[in-house]
């Protein structure tokens, strides 16, 4: 069906968006340090996009530079061709996290929120990027229960979404940062790929995708997007009076129920399509066999049937919402914006932003001594200058007394092997330098041994050394594909019974296996729907 | 509504995480509290605190650097900052924008939230709006200081004999209320480790 494909070629598109800027701005980076034909930074993957397809197709351009400066940043707010777009939900909680209207930015949320207004909630099911990767996390779900593994169906009430979008910007109003640009899925995968391209740290975004893609694989089937997504509840309060919405033909509908499985949304289409909750995905029309659910466009609200209307709790909670939006219009004032729950101020590590490639600072009392190696990421089989430089900040003293070091390499079984006996040097140039070559990649242990006011004072230092293939990622990598493994195993064997049984049926009794299959495919249509 | 125990559990369940969820995240759980100094921002940038509630973390002026130099904080480092722009000017340092085109410094240009404000490219603009922080001299460790001569971090400086002077056997002098904190002496250092440090400002 054409809408269904459209869908997917918008969903596409965007996230071909979404690894294009970051490559673009990559080749801008390039492109103003001159080294575009540097063979060594045109490496690997990004290298090759980027010389083969950035490069020609930029340089053809009337403006390149122009082009470049147009197409910056992340979903959660971004220039595209030159228009600022911004994600309605960044500009609330940032209005509420400085408690003052900065129109330049609210302004930019205009084209999403007249596109929600009139098409409704079409960013979670056209757009959004998370929402792809928990569709795909549905299909899983469904090789699972092929496989006759039955995932977890716990349902929660969706109208938990309105509640977390209210606790999040009260977080927000509180706290004086914004909460959901932490973790907004749409953003965080946004923002995760914008890192994979620029190869920056994105394990942190990993696990927390990841932790919602298992909780929905095995626990609660499509829990974020229905039941949590404060983006959604926005979309779907904005777009409660849309135009275009999908309605039922009731006169048509056989009352078949093929569209309650198969909804995004995971309510029944045949009484709640004009509901807030619907996303206009488009699965129901595309399944309606009927014809009975389709797009309609017609003015603003005139349910055709009762159970259409939001029920009273959404409408208290989102009038509740409504005067929460408006308080920080009317108080703007920023004279208690900040510090009310004593936000931690200074977490960081005392060097953190001016580390280089590896320092490692540790505190010894009234001293603080660093450890610091060259060349920066220390190559194993070639000797590593390592330095300590101890220095009592208070009294801006240098530790002057000799210091003893010895380097071990840690193992997963048995003792730690040595590679350095301990050896004491004297200060030259107000540092300790040690040579020391690790043998190959790995963790090693520096220990450092000094006297602090008469007391012997032992520092362990953990250093990683190349990429080591830690225990617990080859744990985690392993169990996963074994899981994968034996899903797909299951599922072959179960299928392989299902065509013996389904040869003796049609053997017996002919046309009714065809039947069968179809219902075992579906997901299991049952009374228990949560939103009945 | 009627509500039996086992939805009670659910959603009272439910709440609890959500709130405690939402303040972790925010970082008000980090135990640790070791007072140190704040990430270098951005030029332009608003003081610390107004900058963490205005940043929308949407890696604009990420994008938009030219040098490369902004980098975002990582999610899951506490504080609440993660998705916030910083540098490391050990690894890349703020240029400035010198030898770009357009008037504008590109990362002020690009910010839509009002966390950069829009610095020009004018020399007075520039020492006047931009206070990135202030680069610091550890005296026992600069070369220069320790009968050797080195000078580096001058030319590297690109307000050079304003925020930076020189001394005999090519010690640097910083003047703290010149200098705009871009960091190409932490990058120029030779010393491992570098004995000039930009510290962000305090505010």
């Amino acid at each position: 069906m054409i809408v269904q494909s459209l869908r997917r070629m918008t969903q596409a598109g965007v996230i071909a968006i979404l690894a294009a800027i970051p490559l673009l701005s990559l080749y801008a980076h390039y492109r103003s340090a001159r080294s575009i034909d540097d063979p060594a930074l045109m490496a690997g993957l990004r290298g090759e996009a980027i010389t083969q397809h950035i490069h020609p197709f930029v340089e053809s351009l009337d403006d390149p530079q122009g082009f470049l400066d147009s197409n910056k940043g992340t979903l959660w707010s971004m220039r595209l061709f030159g228009i600022d777009i911004t994600d309605p939900l960044a500009a609330i909680e940032m209005t509420f996290a400085t408690k003052s209207v900065y129109w330049p930015l609210i302004l930019t949320a205009a084209i999403p929120v007249i596109l929600t207004i009139i098409l409704g909630k079409v960013f979670c099911s056209w757009i959004c990027p998370a929402y792809v990767l928990f569709e795909v996390t549905g299909k899983l779900r469904r090789l699972l229960r092929f496989a006759e593994i039955q995932p977890g169906k716990l349902r929660f009430s969706h109208s938990n979404k309105y509640l977390f979008l209210f606790v999040g910007l009260g977080a927000a109003l509180i706290a004086a940062a914004p909460l959901f640009a932490l973790i907004y899925p749409p953003a965080v995968v946004s923002r995760a790929i914008h890192a994979w391209v620029f190869g920056t740290a994105l394990m942190g975004m990993l696990i927390l995708l990841g932790l919602i893609v298992a909780f929905e694989l095995f626990v609660s089937p499509r829990w974020w997007c229905r039941t949590m997504c404060p983006g959604g509840a926005l979309y779907g309060l904005l777009g409660w009076f849309r135009p275009v919405r999908i309605k039922l033909k009731s006169e048509l509908c056989t009352a078949c129920q093929e569209c309650i499985p198969v909804c995004e949304a995971g309510i029944n289409p045949i009484t709640q399509s004009e509901s807030i909750e619907c996303d206009n995905c488009c699965a129901c029309v595309r399944h309606c066999d009927d014809r009975a659910l389709i797009y309609t466009i017609g003015l603003p609200i005139r349910s055709s049937s009762k159970q259409s209307r939001p029920s009273p709790q959404r409408a208290g909670r989102a009038a509740a919402l409504l005067v929460l939006l408006m308080a920080p219009l009317v108080h703007s004032s920023p004279a208690w914006g900040h510090h009310i729950l004593g936000l931690p101020h200074y977490s960081y590590k005392e060097n953190y932003p001016q580390r280089p490639t590896l320092e490692y600072p540790a505190t010894t009392g009234p001293y603080s001594v660093l450890l610091t190696s060259y060349p920066g990421i220390p190559v194993p089989g070639e000797p590593a200058n390592l330095a300590f430089y101890i220095k009592n900040k208070t009294a801006r003293e240098v530790y002057g007394m000799p210091i003893t070091v010895r380097t071990l390499q840690t193992s997963t079984f048995g003792d730690n092997v040595t590679i350095m006996p301990p050896t004491t040097r004297e200060p030259f140039d107000n540092e300790y330098k040690f040579h020391v070559t690790f043998p190959d990649d790995g963790e090693y242990i520096v220990e450092l041994t000094l006297e602090v006011e008469g007391k012997t004072e032992i520092i362990p230092f953990l250093m990683v050394v190349g990429e080591p293939t830690a225990t617990a990622s080859i744990a985690v990598f392993s169990s996963f594909g074994m899981i994968i493994l034996f899903v797909v195993l299951r599922a072959a064997q179960k299928k392989r019974a299902r065509k013996n049984a389904q040869d003796i049926n049609t053997h017996s009794q002919g046309a009714c296996a065809a039947t069968v299959k179809l219902h075992v495919l579906a997901e299991p249509v049952c009374g228990s729907h949560e939103s009945q | 509504m009627n509500v039996n125990r086992r939805e009670f559990v659910k959603q009272s369940a439910t709440i609890t995480a959500m709130v405690g969820g939402g303040f972790v995240a925010l970082g008000n759980g980090d135990a640790k509290g070791v007072a140190s100094s704040n990430p270098l921002r951005p030029p332009g940038a608003l003081p610390e605190d107004d900058f963490n509630s205005t940043c929308i973390r949407c890696m604009r002026c990420v994008d938009a650097c030219p040098n490369h130099a902004l980098i975002s904080i990582p999610l899951g480092e506490p504080g609440g900052r993660s998705g916030t722009p910083t540098m490391q000017p050990r690894k890349a340092a703020c240029m400035l924008c010198a030898l770009e085109d357009g008037d504008y410094l590109k990362c002020t240009e690009a910010c839509p939230s009002g966390a950069l404000q829009l610095v020009s490219k004018q020399a007075d603009d520039i020492q006047e709006n931009v206070k990135i922080g202030e680069a610091e001299v550890d005296l026992d460790l600069c070369y220069s200081y320790n009968n050797w001569s080195c000078g580096a971090c001058y030319r590297a400086c690109p307000l050079a004999g304003e925020a930076m002077t020189i001394g005999a056997w090519e010690r640097p002098i910083v003047h703290p209320d010149l200098c705009v904190g871009c960091g190409c002496c932490e990058r120029s250092c030779i010393r491992y480790p570098h004995a000039i440090r930009v510290q962000a400002r305090q505010s």
